[in-house]
């Protein structure tokens, strides 16, 4: 008994002095001199996450969308910039009163199973996805749509919104304008599937669409990988160029991180903290280093229903107390200061507006201003009470909270820290008049700005559960402003209006921002044209292989 | 005279004479710790513990003599800070459990084999003992500690405190048994003591060699609880220091920083060390059975 706890730090101090000694990165893999796209290859994926459907109509997370979005195309889809764009249709066109959508499809589209594409599957499909008994958790982005809440009431058997006209035309009619519409339709949940994935859902269906690659009998090993294969009648000729994809899951960090380095992984996402610098460091790998785009805004909310945030004087000293490039160099390689609401890479963002800055003095002046002078010599005055802060771990807010309470130490405010597991900390941070303030983060639906001033900052997101809005902000003119930019279908109208609302935003501070999330991607030198997808994190259609001889011969199927 | 035997039996253990150095190293360090670093333990330096090339942590240098942790603050500062409060959690906790451990054996082996007021005291006790050991401490511990939401290191060190009894009392008790059926035990009864006082004034004097033993070894085991506490996450609050969250907070830039992992590791080991091997000499030093 008195033996025994020698044996844990012991062994642990051996087995990292073990680890430590074989630390040097392998240098990439060597790539071949094609001067053209050629066709060929498996491209090689993983992560340590897994995923539990490849149904468009059932898989909700980031992770399976990667997947998803090889197998199905949609009418509409995000282009590199987040953009949407025409896919299965060749065009659309929208009414004058911006309420009724049609779609023209593509000649000869063939689905995986060899069925040409037709209307009817369209509307079969988005029927199937949108009824009542399909676990799809992103069914109330399309409530817009003319017969939905009969439909999804299950009083009538079909979404009279939707409608045939002609074999190769179909036309979505909604309640109201929504110029948001096409966002959502272009996200996973609609897209068509074949005759065998029939009008309802069912868990046992074998994916089947009309995507870039197919899914191969036993090409899904749940809780493993999935490798799916090209679709040699994919309606663009061009692409995919990739034999195949094959995506690992559950993989640890650290295995993937020797498997690149071996040449048994194309593309590193996962990395850690360490890992990130050290791939940084080394100049062969520098080159072949990105930071993705941000999907993702991080901040400190503050809860305007409880003191001292009730006041905004206090909110805008935060703001201002807030030394956002401390934030950055935390975390360098994935962390990216802002000052503004919305990742500079998401439509809507408003580059001509400023954000929040840093700037001390003022933040005294408003600390004055709010009645808690502090004095930063003496340490005397500042707000007295000390702030319950909520942070989960492990995550980086266990650092970043750390570092926010020396900040707002320096304005006289107190933060009492409180770290949670991560269920714990979305039960407790998004319940009313529980927390006074709490690290929060939004990671976008679609992407456009709207989304995320609606869901943080519009008093209709306040709920005593579940309040997505987790400052509880209330302001009529913000609200005004995101119902205008939902019936808004001129871009740089809408503009206008995200423009005065990071204004808003800003002033009024119900957050205090403070970074967006730019994942490090390593990839092998011999992976051309991988796209980092502002929404489905990797764009692979025209991707392709550039092997060199010898790493040919190695490169099997697994 | 057995007194000063087991003296001189302690100071001829090697690994005891060792063991006191180490424990005397850490306590010294504890109680001096803020001479040894000037820095703020809870002050991140942005201008000098940044590697400008990494942006990570810096290593040991003349300025940082132990580098800097992932919040850019000194990792020697932080250490010190720490080691106070795992002493200072590891014999509170232990004072506590040998408190409990000792009155629970003592009162279960006096009582065994009688049903004093129809009750079965030391079947009662023994039970719960039994019950209490058949979870691993630190699993109990670790469920405890998630259990409460807002951990301080008072609530730590009552956690262990009151979970870290069972095997005293288990040895103690066994020690009470042999005690009570001596000679002088029912002298004291004949000449007409109470109960209470026989217990404190005859028997606790008796058992409390082992008891000593024990507490010593448990002090160890009580900073290695607590480490794996805070390194699971179920520990004091940042940004207070303790050696289990350091160690924690290091492991996932261990690669690239690995002073961050060896600096609390090393810590926790030589103190851990340092107590046990006292424990063992100790042991070994009461122990009558060991005549040179």
């Amino acid at each position: 008994m008195t033996r025994a706890p020698l044996a844990w730090p012991t062994l642990l101090a051996l087995s990292l002095a073990g680890a430590a000694c074989t630390d040097r990165l392998q240098g990439p893999k060597e790539t071949g001199n094609a001067s053209s796209p050629t066709r060929g290859g498996t491209l090689q994926l993983a992560s340590f996450g897994d995923i539990r459907s490849l149904d468009p109509a059932t898989a909700s997370d980031a992770l399976a969308g990667v997947m998803v979005e090889l197998l199905y195309a949609g009418l509409v889809d995000f282009d590199d910039d987040g953009k949407v764009i025409p896919d299965l249709a060749r065009s659309y066109e929208i009414s004058p009163d911006g309420r009724e959508f049609s779609f023209h499809l593509r000649e000869g589209v063939r689905f995986h199973d060899g069925a040409l594409l037709s209307a009817s599957d369209i509307k079969r499909s988005i029927e199937r996805a949108l009824h009542k008994d399909t676990p799809n958790s992103a069914a109330s982005y399309f409530d817009r749509i003319e017969g939905f809440d009969a439909f999804r009431a299950g009083s009538v058997d079909t979404l009279s919104g939707v409608v045939v006209t002609d074999p190769m035309t179909v036309k979505v009619r909604l309640r109201s304008k929504d110029a948001m519409f096409l966002h959502v339709l272009a996200l996973h949940s609609l897209r068509p599937v074949c005759k065998s994935g029939g009008s309802r859902y069912d868990d046992a269906w074998s994916p089947c669409g009309a995507g870039p690659f197919r899914l191969p009998p036993g090409g899904w090993q749940r809780g493993l990988r999935v490798h799916v294969v090209r679709h040699e009648e994919f309606y663009d000729k061009d692409a995919p160029r990739l034999d195949g994809v094959v995506f690992t899951y559950g993989m640890q960090v650290v295995t993937q991180r020797l498997k690149l380095e071996r040449g048994e992984l194309d593309v590193l996402r996962d990395l850690s903290q360490g890992d990130m610098a050290r791939f940084k460091g080394d100049a062969r790998w520098r080159p072949h280093t990105r930071q993705e785009p941000a999907r993702s805004i991080f901040g400190e909310a503050m809860n305007t229903e409880r003191p001292p945030f009730d006041n905004v004087e206090v909110r805008r000293a935060v703001a201002a107390a807030i030394n956002r490039d401390e934030y950055q160099a935390l975390r360098s390689g994935s962390v990216v200061a802002t000052g503004k609401a919305i990742p500079r890479s998401v439509p809507g963002f408003s580059a001509e507006v400023a954000g929040q800055t840093f700037d001390l003095e003022r933040a005294l002046a408003h600390m004055k201003r709010a009645g808690y002078p502090y004095d930063p010599e003496t340490g005397k005055g500042g707000y007295p009470k000390p702030i319950s802060y909520l942070a989960y771990r492990p995550g980086y807010s266990e650092q970043s909270a750390q570092l926010l309470k020396q900040q707002l130490a320096r304005i006289g405010l107190r933060l009492e820290i409180r770290l949670v597991s991560f269920a714990t900390y979305l039960t407790l941070s998004q319940r009313r008049n529980q927390v006074d303030m709490s690290a929060q983060g939004w990671n976008q639906d679609y992407p456009e700005a709207l989304d995320f001033y609606e869901a943080l900052f519009s008093s209709r997101m306040i709920a005593d559960d579940q309040a997505s809005n987790s400052a509880f902000y209330k302001n009529p003119e913000l609200d005004g402003l995101i119902d205008r930019a939902r019936e808004e279908l001129d871009p740089e109208a809408r503009q206008k209006l995200y423009d005065r609302a990071q204004a808003i935003v800003r002033d009024d501070a119900p957050w205090a921002m403070t970074y967006e999330n730019r994942w490090l991607v390593v990839q092998q030198p011999y992976v051309k044209d991988l796209v980092l997808h502002p929404v489905w994190i990797y764009g692979l259609r025209r991707t392709w292989l550039d092997l060199a001889d010898s790493a040919k011969q190695e490169r099997g199927n697994p | 005279m057995a007194r000063l035997r087991g003296l001189h039996r302690f100071r001829r253990n090697r690994g005891a004479v060792v063991g006191l150095g180490l424990v005397g190293l850490v306590l010294l360090f504890a109680a001096l710790g803020p001479l040894f670093s000037s820095h703020d333990p809870f002050a991140s330096d942005f201008a000098h513990g940044v590697d400008p090339v990494t942006g990570l942590p810096v290593g040991p240098s003349s300025r940082f003599w132990l580098g800097t942790d992932r919040l850019f603050r000194d990792q020697l500062a932080r250490l010190a800070m720490g080691a106070r409060l795992s002493l200072l959690i590891g014999v509170a906790a232990t004072a506590i459990s040998t408190l409990i451990g000792a009155a629970v054996g003592i009162v279960a082996g006096w009582f065994e084999g009688e049903r004093p007021f129809h009750l079965d005291v030391d079947g009662i006790l023994m039970r719960a003992v039994d019950v209490g050991l058949s979870f691993p401490f630190l699993l109990l511990v670790m469920a405890l500690g998630a259990a409460i939401e807002q951990t301080t290191s008072l609530t730590i060190l009552l956690v262990l405190g009151l979970t870290g009894w069972l095997g005293t009392a288990r040895i103690v008790r066994a020690k009470t048994m042999t005690v009570r059926r001596l000679l002088f035990v029912d002298a004291a009864r004949a000449l007409g003591g109470t109960t209470p006082r026989i217990l404190l004034r005859h028997v606790l004097p008796n058992v409390v060699g082992p008891i000593v033993v024990i507490a010593t070894a448990q002090v160890a085991q009580m900073i290695l609880a607590e480490s794996v506490l805070s390194f699971l996450g179920a520990g004091v609050m940042p940004p207070t220091p303790t050696w289990g969250g350091m160690l924690s907070d290091g492991q996932e830039v261990f690669t690239a920083a690995p002073w961050l992992v060896f600096v609390p590791a090393g810590a926790i080991l030589l103190t851990v060390l340092g107590w046990n091997l006292v424990g063992e000499g100790l042991r070994d030093a009461l122990d009558p059975r060991e005549q040179p």
